[in-house]
């Protein structure tokens, strides 16, 4: 049944589209991080995408197959926490405005170099101390910058120390998004009052300003109609003043069009970010710095230490972190990080130990080190390409080999955190730009 | 005998109160008012919030030693919500209680290190924003037994694992200098004092007449200093660090004078002026091992003591103790740092202080100097829940803090840390209570209980002693 | 004696054969002070003694004895009885204030204070100054050493400093505080000071800057020493090396680390079999207690009493400990002095109790153990018959920093009364 739908499925394509891009990918396993894993496993790749996977999939005449039954086939790998190819100095500590989208460079030589090492999507932040702005997801080969953004905005990066001035930076922010609520509810009374004197009923204004009262008494936090979604505003054709630029990122935030990625070193600090964040509902995930002697352990979750608060685990977030062994404290004991967040509840995201193309390099390895201390190896994988994917809310497009997401795939010549194991091809949006491939 | 120490007691509230019934302007009973009041509007805000469910904790069958000089043995400290609900034996306690037990251990208040260093981290000021609350130095901090430190002019708690409410006061003092080098300087600081004060007087004078006349100008507050002003009014505590007998007696005219009780850090020649010193209300903060030696000019008494802590509480001075290093040394030196604070203790007490005051002194006495007694400093119901659990005497060198509790939450336990894990671990701990042969119980240096005394209770001793001899025979 | 030690040089003692010598010459030692009989004979026409009758009498003797409620009879300037409450003899005055906790004066090995502070005790000019003597510096009843005394310190080795090699020979002086220098001093020679490693690093120009070098500086000038033995040659810068090698005189040497602990003990113990008491092994030196304990030369510990950062496992060591659960023999502690003060002896002893020594064996550390490892535990260290009569009454605990110290007597005569002369520590 499920094979016969799946013919003529290709059939389809294969008849409408002779010249389209067309592959079918045989290996041996297919990891796909979202569907578990495929054995036998048959790809068909059409016009960038990945138009169907399964096992051992019947191919149809005409269509130029790749078999390589030796090869287990993994998605591209995502770091989502970069700044390869940018070379932008920081500028004010307080600039959420800011995007690395802006200093693009496709032609920067560590594209070329990372690709080979299966890094297919890349989250670019920008440069700076504070809240140095927003990050772009990026593929890891375009011709220009408008083909090189797979989505821009993919995260506010916020710093959070233990200073006052961290936590004031944040605070600052949401105080700002408060002003501009405040100058939106203002627009509107005006807007209604304007209303009334052109000689509008005098009963509908009064219905409305009463919902609109009504409304911000069960909603006094988020209060800021945007034209889309608030339809009555629309109507009557408010339009309700521009968030300035400062403002704009919190605004967003609030919303949860944008996520934060908070960067913390310490347990003090994560504590600092939930004080500073109060009440705030927004989307955020945490870059967590794994130095030797990293306090971490002690609010992975609330339990182990009694923690007043949430611990990390607990709270669910991403954590994207480098695949490094930590010591305790003051002690050659070693710590893994990743397990213990990951076994508290948090989603483990790695990135290369440090932001050089030779870390890319051995990215894979690393990450190796860590499931030989006892991580999960399928966790491990998604913490290298889901996870990454999902901080960047761009889980829809790439991370996982999934009907209908780009076909960025990395093939191997074994088990992904094998020592052995070799990257033998990478390809990226249906082509392979990596690997000596012949059909 | 008891009678005696009554007596003696009663003495010593007497000439604590002296003072404060002397200085018109400030006094502790009117600083734990206005804290007081504080705390009630903090109340009332999380009266506000939602209400979460209470939270009970129990620390049961230990010797409560409360601070205020009384002991219940094997009694039960209850609290609800980090405040001390009930200290009391036979306690009824709610299902959800969460107990820590402490049967064949004492419980003494948490102590209160009037400063320190690096136990919050790295912070400087504004500890809500900057505390490391998981550093090892606060770790070790409790490991000490310290659940309160000073630091600049805040008071501070050691609250593990959490960067809400650890400050309990964050305008303590404001300090001055007064140098002999400096005549200068102490003219014109008089003159502050001698402005504000007559700014002051004008001021309430003005106050008491506006009602009648209601377009009166206020007076000027030309040449009226700052810190003067918040003295002068109560609102911070002058602080001064000085050594010299002279300039001591400078600070005691001055404070005198202008009616404020100041606080001496240092204080080293301070035995030889003890009286005016109490007098003029002051309090000290001392490190009984500081050493200077006499200078070979000088014909009267000076220099350091070993007394000097004894002398001036027999004065009726209050004495807060810091270590000769107030930060945490692990370089190898065992015994002078802030984690030894109970060994600097000990020298006050080897100086002749009486052994509640020594507990006081790193107890109940910083807790007033820095105007949070209503928190900390003693087990009392209604206050902050921070106590320590050790296994002796909390002045003996070889007794560890078992477990430290701040706001009713147990934040350091022994065995659990690797600090002093390792260390007499505390199965082996409790059982080997009685062996120790070179460590016999201090004898009383309390001046009060002199001569008589020691016959009566020595000869109870020896018998013990020549039991616990024969033990070790028998075992040897 | 020179034979026998011309024939051991030839080859190599085992460190076994060492162990052995060094046992038979403690039980030797013991032997000849537990001997003693008690003199309880009225004093005669002339002859001086007091009778101290205390709370408790911790002896520090051969079986630990502990009298509560005991009498000391003091006889001239040494010990006539220590036990159990009895009539006093006729003659004997009895001493007031004696009431509270009798101990032995304690004893400290490592000590620089016989000058009044830090300066005056080293030569900074040559890495090896056999010829030097600390005796020159000694300023008696110095104010350094007057408080010593009042903290309960009575015996010290006052030696030169650690910036060369061989620094020079230490003195063994009583903290009398108000005498001369031949009421003072004990052994002009006591004994040598080595700087093994560390400290003498610093200061050296070319040879001498790495252990090799200063290894092999020390061994230079004890070949020489022996050289000169052995040829029968007078020299008088090295005359007092000499006696190190022929065992008449000990030599205590500073050695911080492990690698200095264990150069020293091969140096010194194995190498030359002398009679060397290593002092310090502070830092990471407990880790190589199993094998300082086996080689068998007696440790002095200290001023360092915790370690924290060598050993990496997040716990505080006390090191003191270490090396009793090691099986240490004649074990003791030492303030370096002035870098903890000497009158604080007896807290280096209370802070390595802490830290997981045994109470009592802290007691002993501090004095009839450093007696012991320099052998003069024939005069000081325990309170014996026939032993100098250098007793030290407390208030309470010799280990606690809150007992006070109410009287201590030096050689009989009574040096320091706190309720006469005002507390000084």
């Amino acid at each position: 049944m499920k094979h016969i739908l799946l013919l003529a499925l290709v059939s389809t394509f294969a008849a409408s589209t002779a010249q389209a891009d067309l592959l079918a990918i045989r290996v041996g396993r297919a990891e796909t991080v979202a569907k578990g894993v495929i054995e036998h496993a048959v790809i068909l790749v059409e016009n960038g995408k990945i138009v169907t996977i399964g096992e051992d999939l019947p191919i149809e005449r005409g269509i130029p197959i790749l078999d390589r039954p030796e090869w287990i086939v993994v998605p591209g790998f995502v770091n989502c926490y970069s700044r390869l190819g940018c070379d932008s100095d920081g500028g004010d500590d307080m600039s959420p405005d800011v995007k690395a989208s802006d200093e693009l460079w496709p032609q920067a030589e560590e594209y070329a170099e990372i690709i080979k090492y299966g890094v297919t999507t890349l989250g670019l932040y920008p440069a700076g101390n504070g809240i140095p702005g927003q990050a772009v997801a990026v593929r890891t080969k375009a011709a220009t910058k408008a083909e090189m953004i797979l989505q821009d905005s993919v995260y506010l990066k916020v710093i959070m120390r233990a200073d006052a001035s961290a936590k004031k930076r944040v605070s600052d922010g949401f105080k700002k998004a408060d002003e501009h609520a405040e100058k939106v509810k203002k627009a509107r009374e005006k807007f209604d009052k304007d209303k009334e004197k052109k000689g509008a009923k005098k009963e509908e204004p009064k219905k409305e300003e009463k919902t609109d009262e009504k409304k911000s008494l069960q909603e006094p936090a988020v209060e800021d109609p945007k034209p889309d979604e608030k339809k009555d505003d629309k109507k009557d054709g408010f339009v309700p003043p521009a968030p300035d630029s400062k403002a704009k990122a919190f605004v967003d935030l609030r919303e949860k069009s944008l996520s934060a990625l908070v960067s913390i070193n310490s347990a003090a600090e994560y504590l600092h970010w939930l004080d500073v964040l109060g009440k705030e509902d927004i989307k955020w995930d945490l870059r967590c710095v794994m130095s030797l002697d990293s306090d971490l352990f002690y609010v992975a979750n609330k339990k182990e230490w009694d923690l007043d608060q949430d611990g990390i685990g607990d709270k669910k977030v991403h954590v994207v972190m480098e695949p490094r062994l930590t010591l305790t404290p003051g002690t050659m004991r070693s710590r893994n990080l990743a397990a213990e967040f990951s076994a508290s509840g948090a989603k483990i995201v790695f990135i290369p130990r440090n932001d050089s193309v030779n870390d890319h390099k051995n990215w894979l390895a690393n990450v190796g080190e860590i499931v030989g201390a006892g991580f999960k190896p399928e966790s491990a994988l998604h913490a290298m390409t889901l996870g990454g994917a999902e901080v960047m809310g761009v889980e829809a497009r790439v991370g996982s080999l999934e009907k209908g997401k780009d076909a960025n795939m990395v093939f191997l010549d074994g088990a992904p955190f094998e020592a052995t194991t070799r990257i033998q091809a990478v390809m990226l949006d249906g082509k392979f730009v990596f690997g000596d491939v012949n059909q | 005998m008891i009678l005696i120490q009554r007596l003696l007691t009663c003495c010593f509230f007497a000439a604590l109160a002296l003072p404060v019934h002397a200085v018109p302007f400030q006094d502790e009973g009117g600083d734990a008012k206005k804290d007081e009041k504080q705390d009630d509007k903090k109340d009332d805000k999380k009266d506000d919030d939602k209400k979460p469910e209470d939270r009970w904790f129990a620390v049961v069958g230990g010797d409560v030693y409360t601070g205020t000089g009384a002991v219940l043995r094997g009694a039960t400290v209850l609290s609800k919500n980090g405040k001390i609900e009930k200290i009391d034996f036979d306690v009824y306690m709610p299902p959800e209680t969460k107990t820590l037990d402490a049967t064949g251990y004492r419980v003494y208040p948490g102590l209160v290190a009037i400063s320190s260093q690096g136990l919050l981290g790295n912070s400087g000021g504004d500890f809500e924003d900057t505390i490391d609350p998981f550093n090892s130095r606060m770790i070790l901090g409790l490991a000490t037994g310290i659940t309160t430190t000073g630091s600049g002019s805040s008071a501070v708690k050691l609250k593990r694992f959490s960067v809400d409410d650890m400050v309990i006061n964050d305008k303590i003092f404001s300090i001055f200098s007064w140098s002999n080098r400096s005549p200068r300087g102490k003219y014109d600081l008089r003159e502050k004092f001698k402005n504000t004060s007559e700014y002051l007087r004008q001021y309430r004078e003005w106050e008491k007449k506006v009602k009648d006349q209601k377009d009166l100008a206020e007076p000027s507050k030309k040449n009226v200093d700052g810190s003067c002003l918040s003295v002068l009014k109560g609102e911070t505590t002058a602080k001064f660090v000085n050594n010299d007998a002279d300039e001591l007696l400078g600070i005691a005219r001055l404070a005198q004078e202008f009616g404020f009780r100041p606080v001496i850090e240092g204080a080293q020649e301070a035995w030889t002026v003890a009286d005016e010193l109490g007098r003029a209300g002051a309090r000290v903060i001392l490190t009984p091992r500081d050493r200077r030696p006499k200078s070979e000019l000088q014909a009267r008494e000076g220099g350091t003591s070993i007394e000097n802590a004894a002398i001036l509480h027999r004065a009726g001075i209050p004495i807060a103790i810091v270590p000769s290093t107030e930060g945490v040394d692990l370089g190898g030196i065992a015994g002078r740092d802030i984690i030894h604070l109970p060994i600097e203790v000990g020298f006050a007490v080897r100086g002749g202080l009486p052994e509640q005051a020594a507990l006081e002194s790193i107890t109940i006495t910083p807790a007033r100097i820095m105007g949070v007694s209503h928190r900390v400093g003693t087990l009392e119901v209604g206050k902050d829940c921070d106590l320590i659990v050790t296994d002796g005497d909390v002045l003996h060198y070889k007794s560890f803090v078992q477990y430290a509790v701040v706001d009713g939450k147990q934040v350091y336990d022994k065995e659990r840390e690797l600090f002093y894990a390792q260390i007499r671990p505390r199965p082996v701990a409790a059982e080997a209570k009685k062996v120790d042969k070179g460590e016999t119980a201090p004898v009383k240096v309390d001046p009060a209980a002199d001569a008589e005394k020691k016959d009566g209770e020595k000869k109870d001793d020896e018998g013990k002693d020549e039991e616990k001899k024969d033990d070790e025979k028998k075992d040897g | 004696m020179v034979r026998a030690l011309d024939e051991r040089r030839g080859a190599r003692p085992r460190p076994a054969l060492a162990r052995v010598a060094a046992l038979a010459l403690v039980a030797l030692a013991s032997c000849a002070s537990s001997a003693n009989k008690p003199d309880l004979s009225p004093l005669g026409p002339g002859e001086e003694g007091w009778a101290l009758r205390c709370d408790k009498i911790l002896t520090a003797d051969a079986d630990d004895n502990v009298y509560s409620s005991g009498l000391i009879l003091v006889r001239g300037s040494k010990i006539a009885y220590v036990g159990p409450n009895r009539a006093i003899p006729a003659g004997y005055k009895t001493l007031e204030g004696t009431a509270g906790v009798a101990a032995p004066g304690m004893v400290d090995l490592h000590s620089h204070i016989h000058s009044g502070g830090f300066g005056d005790v080293n030569d900074m000019v040559l890495p090896v100054n056999p010829e030097l003597r600390a005796a020159s510096a000694l300023r008696p009843s110095n104010s350094a050493v007057k408080i010593a005394c009042a903290g309960g310190v009575t015996t010290l080795y006052g030696i030169p400093g650690s910036g060369t090699s061989l620094s020079g020979f230490g003195l063994i002086y009583k903290t009398k505080t108000n005498a001369t220098y031949d009421e003072t001093v004990v052994q002009t020679v006591g004994g040598m000071k080595i700087a093994q490693s560390y400290n003498p690093e610093r200061g050296a120009g070319d040879l001498g800057q790495t252990r090799a070098g200063l290894s092999w500086i020390l061994e230079d000038v004890n070949e020489k020493a022996i050289g000169a033995t052995r040829q029968g040659r007078k020299d008088r810068a090295l005359e007092n090396l000499q006696k190190i090698h022929s065992k008449e005189l000990p030599v205590l040497i500073h050695c911080a680390g492990s690698d200095g602990f264990t150069a020293a003990s091969r140096m010194w113990k194995e190498k030359y079999d002398t009679r060397c008491v290593l002092s310090h092994g502070c830092f990471d030196a407990h880790k190589t207690a199993q094998y300082i304990v086996a080689a068998g030369a007696p440790i002095n510990a200290g001023p360092r009493m915790i370690d924290f950062f060598s050993t990496r496992d997040g716990a505080i060591t006390g090191v003191t400990g270490v090396y009793e659960r090691a099986g240490a023999k004649d074990l003791s502690v030492c303030t370096d002095s002035p870098v903890m003060p000497q009158e604080e002896l007896f807290l280096q002893g209370a802070m390595s109790a802490r830290y997981g020594a045994e109470g009592y064996n802290m007691l002993r550390a501090t004095t009839i153990n450093p007696a012991r490892a320099f052998g003069i535990d024939a005069r000081v260290g325990s309170l014996e018959v026939g032993k100098d009569a250098d007793i030290v009454i407390r208030s309470g605990d010799p280990l606690d920093p809150r007992s006070r110290v109410e009287l201590v007597l030096i050689d009989g005569r009574v040096q320091y009364d706190r309720r006469r002369d005002g507390q000084w520590f």
